[in-house]
């Protein structure tokens, strides 16, 4: 066999062992990162009524202090309103009378608020000339929905 | 007016908050008068003021539509 065909051939046969020894190196594409977890949006967004109560006076935190749900005809009528969370929000008190299955509109109020946490709020309606006696209803609402009733009477 | 439907036009109502509440301004408003409205007291219209001092410059020049944070009481 001459000399240079021997070589070849020894080259030829380092060549596929050293091919057949390699560790693969080609870089597997790394799986997509999984994507950031959603930052959830706050349970309560925005301004929630926790609860409506209405009474015949209320403290400084504007909570009920003597609860009833019947008034004397010159009776001051409160209705408070705790709510939870934060935001810019509207409420809505809507007095009504009620008689024979007709509402007939007291009194509409409306305040915004912007709490940075529960708070409490409160509406009110007196009648100099006293209330005429009968069945009564005030409404919450949070912008246009409503959170709640109470209902009262008035002897 | 008959028995059947009383008169309500003059119900006086109002409404509070432990909460900052914000007030829209209408024409003819003051400080004084949203303090007088607020608190019971137009004196106290510097609370308003103060609170407000980021956007209003002079206590005097409100318009309306305006919007204050109105402190609680």
């Amino acid at each position: 066999m001459p000399k240079n065909y021997l070589l070849a051939t020894l080259a030829a046969l380092m060549l596929v062992l050293n091919a057949c020894g390699k560790k693969d190196e080609t870089r597997t594409v790394p799986a997509p990162a999984p994507a950031p977890a959603q930052i959830p949006a706050p349970a309560s967004a925005g301004v929630t009524v926790q609860s409506i109560a209405v009474g015949s006076a209320i403290g400084v935190d504007k909570k009920v202090t003597r609860a009833t749900d019947s008034f004397g005809s010159k009776d001051t009528i409160y209705a408070t309103v705790d709510t939870t969370g934060s935001g810019t929000a509207t409420l809505r008190a809507k007095w009504t009378y009620r008689k024979n299955g007709q509402e007939t509109l007291v009194k509409e109020d409306k305040q915004t608020i912007a709490p940075t946490g529960p708070a409490s709020n409160e509406f009110h309606v007196s009648k100099p000339d006293g209330w005429p006696a009968g069945d009564y209803q005030v409404e919450i609402f949070v912008g246009d929905k409503s959170a709640g009733t109470k209902n009262y009477t008035v002897k | 007016m008959s028995q059947d439907t009383p008169d309500f036009s003059n119900v006086e109502s109002g409404s509070s908050s432990t909460a900052t509440k914000v007030y829209e301004v209408v024409a003819g408003d003051s400080l004084s008068k949203i303090a007088k409205r607020e608190y019971g007291n137009a004196g106290e219209w510097k609370r308003i003021y103060e609170a407000n001092r980021d956007t209003l410059k002079d206590p005097d020049k409100i318009y309306p539509g305006q919007k204050l944070n109105i402190p609680p009481r």
